[in-house]
């Protein structure tokens, strides 16, 4: 984005400089002007003027100005202290508290409340208004989450244009006119959708307010605690509102480079997962089949002990959520302590069944895959999106894996202008937006790929014909080279030709570019910290241990002794298989917040640190190192993981020396390369990208060997399917069954689960598939089916849809079913008797 | 005795006027064929800028320099006719478009021309379904001669037409809360800039004018400028329909010059104040005017005059209140008017009209102090100049100089207390309705 | 609400309760209305402005815009029902609760109210069988749901004051006889007012005067 240059301005007598084009309330500011506004938030695009708060005079225009509005020219001179300037403001809130209650002491907004303040700051003082206000049933539900209070309402239709400009669910509307209007929703129906809770933070009074967090403190007795939610890859920066030691609310903390200022609402409200009664706070040693407490130093003795007998025969599974001081060291201590290669952090992406052949391997092809598709110079950053003219959305839908990424991409195809197109297996919640979209065959993103960078002209890979080929066309024809990011997520097969197509788009050295929204939150950390298979830390070379699967089918052979599992529920994360599988362990130890079925056949259970709890580092998705810093203390007996991992090791024999937090991240400076010399103080509030820092030259880019060089690997392309793509084709073959994907719902999660504000959000098993299948294979919207392929059965509720792409049909997964074992497969659909 | 001079409303009870047919055997399209054979746009620009006219929507703009904003260059423009006549006392448009459809759709057509616009739209108020249809009638009439559409007449020239009628909101005739309600939202009016003459309809430079305005560009493009400007004074050029009503023996539209003598409209052309009574106030340019007294009625009846009197020409809309009206009662109308039908956008607005009502309600059932009226006339103050658009300032305007001009009155009213004390008119309906809200 | 209503309501919201935009293959809209907005959608530039077209539609299909109605509009023009209710409610002549299929606006501004707006409002209220106080605000339909009648603002015909518009047609000046009078006609299903119908009405200046010799001098080539 070009520039502005500066222009120089004068505000109440003091010079002031801002960028050209700057508004007025904003410019003033440099000068230490404050002007009250209400309805002004830039976050929710072009000021709309209707507060009328911020009203001043500027010189040569006789009616005063709105400074929300009025951008900066060079030599403009602004007052807002005349006497003028005064009598509108006072003007203003006598008007806005015309119909306001005065309700301040039983108020949750009380002392942080915009209106009470600027009503001190700029109103007249005394009241002239004796005729009754207007009266609305007060509180009443808008969701279960929110309580709206119409009486207290501004009529300032922030929340409105947020639901309506950013998240673009327009569920919230402005009703009725004049004096009467109020916010509302369609014949009173709940507002659900997954970023409402902004509208609280986004509410300049008390008429929005957090059902969790009503009357549960005061703003006086509070206190502020700066970290970033692990909760998903999007890593948004928060606060917490900690009261008497425990975390009371969360607040976004703003940070244009991750999250515009916006949570979702898993991030807002997840917080509560922390305080659950279910929580495990003290380490638990199974004796006679029973867990029982114990201290830690029998826990860690038991689980060294375990450990010790299976030495190479370990696996380490780390979950996403883990920070990469965590994952760091459970990989140290497979490789190190243990011996063993066995360490994985992602439940797909992993090597292709092609190659696995027994578990090994082309690992060295798949490293260097993942060092290709992590070039600095390949990499785009979340602010990239904004200056991007296109965007790919491939194999993944924001809305679950990364959602505030939705809500960046909405915004600059909004506000920016540019082409979104969306290539998809299941319909993504930015269909509507994008100029175009393709749905191709369920986990066929590989094969789309290698279509579009045919389309693309990438070298090593032709046009695709038929279908394929006319979509692949289109969607390219959105994409402009030089100037596009491509969003995808963790997709099967191997990322070879999702390169071919960054390479083909990167026409120069900048613009364009590659975001993962990996599986896990801190996925890319992890990656970089060594927890994969085929690569240690720094991706450096390692002896290729088993992926996910691998390991699953070494715990049925014997091959795998015992599992070391971190903050992962396998059966939620990785599917059923891997969860039964752990059966036959000889020992597992598990650390972990709840019991799941990872503390199920656990030998030994750690009790795992809330996000909230950790001091450590994360890694975003688009490679900004970011801090997580301890907001309460924890439950218990719970204890910092870093530190329970450090003694683990020790007690297996590799003493790693590390007494901290900021030790654990020296170390992996150390090891990683392009980590070099980090520390948390440069990581800061707002976190540093690693491709931004001089060491990102130590990225090992002369080891992208084949497919860093060319990107070429025409085996891997897969051909099924190949000329039937296309949402107009046909509906599916005759023979009875649905092309199976599966897709991780946002709210398929333990937070969800955790949380008593998000319970009422988990989703139920459902069945999506395309209205000509629904005819064909006689179910209706609402049916109970059971969908079932080899040996798996999974019930759910049918669901029709019109954007599924006919012959495909979607399960959710993480909902701890078989649904994930039958992605991919062509499965039976018969109806079950529904259960009530 | 004074008579009407009838431009536009030349031959308006002429039988079958509003069909092409008569329109045409009447001259009608000669304008329009001459525009496409005979001239360039910036010529015509120039012709309807120099002949003076001025907008009769309201804001009595010049129509020709409005034009000229427009960006010039190969974009989708606009072009937006103004039938949502709302204001108070205003129905010119009504019998212009009901009469003589053509007209309007011929001027239209050659400013639409004019501006480089290949849509127009005329945004015509609900409530005028009867003339809604007869303009879809003549429209459609109008593609069938091949006036309007794709190369008019044979030239490259398009011009689509499309009839939008409204729902029900007097804030859509703001020519920005207009677009908005055209773009199928509420209709909430804009922050200006930017001007809809550069961003507008769809965010394309769009002309918005009324319906007397394009009525007139027919007349001015056959006839030139210079005879335009024969009509009228110096800077309130041509002829206007004026309509006159409330106590008058005779209210209706009335074409005259600008410039005669109100007295002469009021008196002579309307008839008056029926049963002999006198004249006490007068609303120049519909309600949103401020109201001038029996001692004004002297002055020429022209944009110039009526700002110098510190009111409006407005709509050219005349409302006359006789003797036997209360002027406190006319006062509490006009502002719950104004309270109904603010769009609630911006706060003094919204909240100042609705205050104004629940104040003047208790200054009437006597329910108010002296005290009260300077908080009324404060009230009108505070919002003047401090809204969004001017609707706020519409009832400020006319209720402040009614306070001013008229406060003994009102003290009357207090005075006289209860006795003359009205049904109470607050909204209480509108508010209660949201009570039901989400209870079952 | 009590707080146990609260808890009762917060408990029964379920997330498929939220109005998303619907799918069109989940609603059946009857055809006619279909058509009319599809047709609406496809005279303008940009599909939202078939908003208030299709609203009309909506109201002359059901008598006013119900739910039910809302909720096929915005299936068929991809848009959520919330954003349709939010034009319904913004318009005075949508109406959002059940009224009289026959309808009455009378309009009680300054001009009409300077000549007897308000005993033409009773008038109307009294042989309707209509609350006068809600008429005034809001409107109000007759007990046998026939009719429905509503206090207006300027509807702009002040030039025939006290007026109103009866099924979208203007009539005045009338008197409490004409209102008697139009409420028997519209019950009986005859023909309203024939003799106050404004759309027979003659210019107020009376009949063409001696043209203006400026204009008389370009009737040769001059235009309408
Ligand atoms: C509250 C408000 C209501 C208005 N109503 C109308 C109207 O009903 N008809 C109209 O032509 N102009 C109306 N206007 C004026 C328009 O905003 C605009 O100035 C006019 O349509 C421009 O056309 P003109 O230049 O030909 O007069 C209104 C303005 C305001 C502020
Ligand atoms: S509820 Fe709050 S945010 Fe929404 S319009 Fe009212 S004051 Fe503004
Ligand atoms: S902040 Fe400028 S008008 Fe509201």
């Amino acid at each position: 984005m070009a520039a502005r240059e500066d222009v120089t301005l004068v505000v109440d007598g003091v010079e002031v400089t801002a960028p050209e084009g700057m508004m007025l309330v904003d410019a003033a500011k440099h000068g230490d002007v404050e002007i009250p506004v209400f309805c002004y938030e830039p976050k929710l695009g072009q000021p709309v003027g209707a507060c009328r708060m911020c009203l001043v005079e500027v010189e040569g225009i006789p009616k005063l100005q709105t400074a929300c509005s009025t951008p900066v020219r060079d030599g403009m001179v602004v007052y807002t202290q005349t006497d003028q300037v005064k009598e509108a403001q006072n003007a203003v809130v006598e008007f806005l508290l015309v119909n306001h209650p005065l309700d301040c002491p039983v108020c949750d907004k009380g002392g942080e409340c915009p209106l009470q303040d600027i009503s001190m700051g700029w109103g007249p003082g005394r009241s002239r208004m004796i005729d009754p206000k207007r009266h609305f049933q007060k509180p009443i539900p808008l969701s279960p989450l929110i309580k709206i209070d119409r009486e207290r309402c501004i009529l300032c239709y922030r929340c409105v244009r947020f639901s309506q400009e950013v998240a673009e669910d327009e569920q919230l509307q402005l009703l009725e006119r004049s004096a009467s209007s109020y916010v509302g929703t369609f014949d009173d129906r709940p507002y659900i959708a997954p970023f409402h809770g902004n509208i609280i933070e986004l509410c300049p009074v008390g008429a929005l307010t957090s059902d969790a967090y009503r009357f549960r403190a005061r703003p006086w007795d509070i206190e502020d605690s700066g970290t970033v939610c692990t909760l998903c890859p999007s890593q948004c920066n928060i606060k917490l509102t900690v009261r008497n030691e425990r975390a009371e609310r969360v607040l976004a903390r703003d940070n244009s480079a991750v999250d515009d200022g916006w949570l979702c609402d898993k991030g807002r409200f997840g917080y509560q997962m922390i305080a659950s009664p279910d929580r495990i706070t003290e380490p638990l040693v199974r004796s006679g089949g029973e867990l029982h407490p114990a201290s830690w130093e029998e826990a860690l003795e038991a689980a060294a002990a375990g450990l010790r007998a299976a030495g190479a025969r370990t696996a380490g599974i780390v979950g996403g959520q883990s920070s990469n001081e965590e994952g760091y060291l459970v990989q140290r201590i497979l490789r190190r302590a243990l011996g063993s290669p066995h360490v994985e952090s992602r439940a797909t992406g992993g090597l292709p069944a092609s190659q696995r052949a027994g578990g090994q391997g082309d690992g060295g092809a798949l490293r260097q895959d993942l060092i290709a598709l992590s070039l600095p110079e390949l990499g785009a950053s979340v602010r990239d999106l904004d200056g991007a003219e296109s965007i790919l959305v491939l194999g993944t839908d924001p809305i679950h894996s990364m959602p505030i990424l939705d809500l960046r991409i909405r915004k600059v195809v909004r506000r920016n202008g540019a082409r979104l197109a969306v290539a998809t297996d299941h319909p993504s919640a930015l269909d509507g937006g994008a100029e175009e979209t393709a749905r191709y065959e369920p986990g066929f993103a590989g094969g789309f790929l290698a279509a579009l960078a045919g389309e693309l002209g990438a070298d090593g890979y032709e046009r695709a014909d038929g279908e394929l080929g006319a979509d692949a066309e289109r969607i390219a024809g959105v994409l402009k080279p030089g100037s596009t990011v491509i969003v995808c997520g963790d997709f099967e097969g191997p990322p070879s030709s999702l390169l071919a197509c960054a390479r083909a788009l990167r026409a120069e050295e900048d613009g364009a570019g590659l975001i993962e929204a990996p599986d896990g939150a801190n996925g890319r950390g992890l990656r970089e910290v060594g927890c994969l298979p085929v690569a240690g830390t720094g991706l450096s070379s390692v002896d290729q241990g088993l992926d996910a699967s691998g390991i699953g089918g070494g715990l049925a052979d014997g091959g795998i002794e015992a599992a070391l599992l971190l903050n992962v529920d396998p059966v939620r994360d990785f599917g059923a298989a891997l969860g039964d599988s752990l059966g036959n362990a000889e020992f597992v130890v598990a650390a972990s917040m709840f019991e799941n079925s990872s503390t199920r056949h656990a030998d030994v259970v750690l009790p795992a640190e809330a996000y909230a709890e950790k001091e450590g580092t994360v890694t975003h998705p688009d490679g900004r190192l970011q801090r997580l810093r301890q907001g309460i203390p924890h439950p218990g007996r719970v204890r910092p993981m870093w530190e329970v991992l450090a003694e683990l090791s020790a007690l297996l024999g590799d003493e790693t020396g590390i007494d901290s937090a900021p030790e654990a991240l020296a170390a992996i400076a150390d090891e990683v390369p392009f980590y070099a010399g980090i520390t948390p103080e440069e990581i800061g509030g707002l976190g540093v990208r690693w491709q931004d820092r001089e060491a990102a030259s130590r990225f090992p880019r002369d080891e992208t060997g084949a497919a860093g060089t060319h990107g070429a690997r025409p085996q891997d392309v897969p051909t099924r399917g190949v000329g039937t793509l296309s949402l107009t084709s046909p509906a599916a073959p005759d023979d009875a069954g649905l092309l199976l994907g599966t897709y991780r719902d946002l709210w398929a999660a333990e937070a969800t689960e955790k949380s008593r504000a998000l319970r009422f959000l988990l989703p139920r098993q459902t069945l999506e598939l395309a209205p000509a299948d629904a005819e064909r294979l006689e179910v209706e919207g609402g049916d109970e089916v059971e969908v079932r392929s080899n040996g798996s059965v999974v019930r759910a509720r049918a669901a029709v849809r019109e954007r599924i792409r006919p012959g495909s049909g979607f399960l959710i997964e993480g909902l701890g079913d078989a649904a994930r074992a039958l992605r991919g497969e062509l499965a039976d659909v018969v109806k079950a008797e529904a259960s009530e | 005795m004074a008579s009407e001079t009838r431009v536009l409303f030349r031959h308006v009870d002429e039988p079958g006027l509003a069909s092409i047919e008569t329109y045409r055997r009447l001259g009608g399209y000669r304008s329009l064929e001459r525009t496409l054979k005979e001239l360039e746009p910036d010529e015509l620009l120039t012709t309807l800028e120099e002949s003076g006219l001025r907008g009769r929507g309201g804001a009595g703009f010049s129509m020709g320099k409005k034009a000229s904003f427009l960006p010039r260059g190969d974009m989708d423009k606009f072009l937006c006719c103004n039938a949502d006549e709302s204001e108070p006392g205003t129905f010119k448009d009504r019998e212009l478009m009901q009469k003589n459809p053509h007209q309007l759709i011929e001027g239209i057509a050659i400013a639409a021309i004019a501006a480089g616009a290949g849509w127009a739209f005329i945004f015509i108020r609900g409530e005028y379904a009867e003339m809604g249809d007869v303009l879809d009638r003549a429209v459609e009439e109008a593609y069938g001669a091949g006036y309007l559409g794709e190369g008019i007449l044979g030239s490259a020239c398009r011009v689509e037409v499309v009839v939008h009628r409204g729902a029900g909101a007097y804030i859509c005739g703001e020519e920005t809360a207009l677009l908005d309600s055209l773009e199928g939202k509420r209709g909430n009016p804009r922050l200006k800039p930017p001007f809809p003459a550069i961003q507008g309809l769809y965010g394309g430079p769009t002309l918005i004018n009324n319906v007397e305005t394009l009525s007139n560009v027919p007349h001015i493009v056959a006839n030139g400028a210079d005879w335009f400007k024969g009509f009228g004074t110096e800077q309130s050029p041509g002829t206007k329909v004026v309509s006159v009503s409330g106590c008058v023996e005779r209210p209706g539209n009335y074409e005259v010059e600008l410039g005669i003598p109100s007295r002469e409209l009021i008196y002579e052309l309307a008839g008056g104040p029926p049963g002999g009574r006198e004249v006490k106030a007068w609303f120049p340019g519909g309600s949103s005017a401020p109201v001038l007294t029996a001692a004004e009625l002297d002055l020429p009846y022209s944009f110039e005059a009526m700002a110098d009197a510190g009111s409006m020409l407005g709509s050219g809309a005349i409302i006359v209140a006789d003797e036997s009206v209360s002027i406190p009662q006319l006062a509490l109308r006009t502002a719950r008017f104004y309270h109904h039908e603010s769009c609630g956008k911006c706060t003094p607005c919204r909240e100042g009209t609705n205050w104004t009502v629940k104040m003047l309600e208790r200054v009437i059932s006597g329910e108010a102090t002296p005290m009260d009226l300077d908080i009324v006339a404060s009230v009108q103050d505070n919002i003047i100049g401090n809204c969004l658009c001017v609707l706020g300032d519409s009832m400020a305007m006319p209720v402040g100089s009614m306070v001013k001009k008229f406060r003994d009155e009102f003290e009357a009213a207090i005075e006289a207390g209860k006795a003359s004390a009205p049904r109470p008119l607050d909204e209480s309906a509108a508010d209660t309705r949201p009570v039901a809200l989400g209870v079952s | 609400m009590t707080a146990g209503e609260r808890r009762r309501l917060v408990g029964s919201m379920r997330p498929e309760d939220a109005e998303r935009v619907p799918e069109l293959h989940e609603v059946d809209v009857p055809d006619d209305l279909r058509e009319r907005i599809q047709s609406a959608m496809s005279k303008y530039p940009q599909l939202r402005s078939a908003a208030i077209p299709a609203l009309w539609a909506v109201q002359r299909h059901y008598g006013w815009c119900t739910p039910e109605g809302m909720r096929q509009a915005a299936a068929v023009m991809g848009v959520t029902p919330a954003y349709l209710e939010s034009i319904a409610t913004f318009y005075d002549l949508f109406r959002t609760t059940p009224v009289g299929h026959r309808q009455v606006l009378v309009c009680h501004n300054i001009s009409c109210w300077m000549r007897g707006a308000d005993d033409l409002l009773r008038a109307f209220c009294e042989a309707a069988g209509a609350d006068p106080h809600a008429a005034d605000h809001g409107g109000a339909t007759s007990e046998d749901g026939e009719i429905f009648v509503k206090g207006f603002e300027c509807l702009g015909g002040c030039d025939v004051a006290p007026m109103a518009s009866i099924d979208e047609r203007y009539y005045g000046p009338l008197s409490p006889d004409d209102a008697r009078a139009a409420v028997e006609q519209l019950r009986s299903g005859a023909e309203v007012l024939p003799d106050r119908a404004l759309g027979k009405r003659q210019a107020a200046g009376g009949p063409e005067p001696e043209p203006d010799p400026r204009v008389a001098a370009t009737e040769a080539g001059g235009s309408g």
